[in-house]
């Protein structure tokens, strides 16, 4: 299974000198919890709710102060074209909860621990169908004759 | 940013106490040297794609070679 199976959510960018009122705006007009950060159309850093209140909010710096500095500095990222465990992998290695997916140098979608979380468990869902099938109506496609009951 | 493959790649501690993160970078994505970066980090051998941000430091291979020389 590749990243790329996942359900996407478009990228939403805010520019590296914007403040943390838009980033604010932004998050309440998109119905999102997290930006990625561009210098010159390039990402440079992750800013999320959570950084304006925890970075921003708690430490006095005002509705006016630049978005690059409450960021988390630098974008780990994915290839569409990776396995799912690499997906599972960044996860678990980097304590981030979204990932950018790139198309060699472009942001083209963000996966979210949420979304991997959700498609999993329809997938399961799905074999766990499957499996009941089964379970009721077993052999149900099986044209082979029953086994022979052999007198001893 | 520019970088080439087999540049050091280093991310500076933000706090007090954190280590700073090293590594060495395996493939260049964008064109003409300019991220995402392919880094294989010093610590655990682990691969990342990354966008660096400000950071974010990279030497060239050979200053780095030329800087472990001049130790020896």
């Amino acid at each position: 299974m590749k990243v790329s199976d996942f359900t996407w959510r478009e990228p939403v960018t805010i520019d590296v000198g914007d403040t943390i009122a838009a980033a604010a705006r932004m998050f309440a007009d998109a119905g999102i919890g997290s930006l990625v950060v561009v210098d010159d159309g390039r990402p440079v850093g992750i800013v999320t709710d959570r950084d304006l209140v925890v970075r921003a909010l708690a430490r006095g710096v005002g509705s006016d102060g630049r978005v690059d500095g409450v960021m988390s500095m630098g974008v780990v990222a994915l290839d569409a074209d990776d396995d799912v465990e690499e997906l599972y992998a960044v996860f678990g290695r980097h304590a981030i909860r979204r990932v950018p997916v790139v198309d060699h140098d472009r942001v083209v979608g963000m996966v979210s621990l949420d979304d991997a979380l959700v498609s999993t468990a329809s997938q399961l869902a799905a074999l766990s169908g499957v499996l009941s099938t089964q379970i009721v109506f077993p052999h149900a496609r099986d044209e082979a004759a029953p086994p022979a009951v052999i007198d001893t | 940013m520019k970088a080439h493959t087999g540049d050091k790649l280093t991310i500076s501690g933000h706090q007090v106490g954190e280590p700073k993160r090293v590594g060495r970078i395996e493939e260049v994505r964008g064109a003409d040297g300019e991220p995402p970066y392919r880094v294989r980090w010093i610590e655990n051998d682990h691969v990342t794609l990354l966008f660096p941000g400000p950071d974010c430091s990279i030497e060239p291979m050979d200053a780095d070679h030329e800087t472990k020389g001049a130790d020896q």
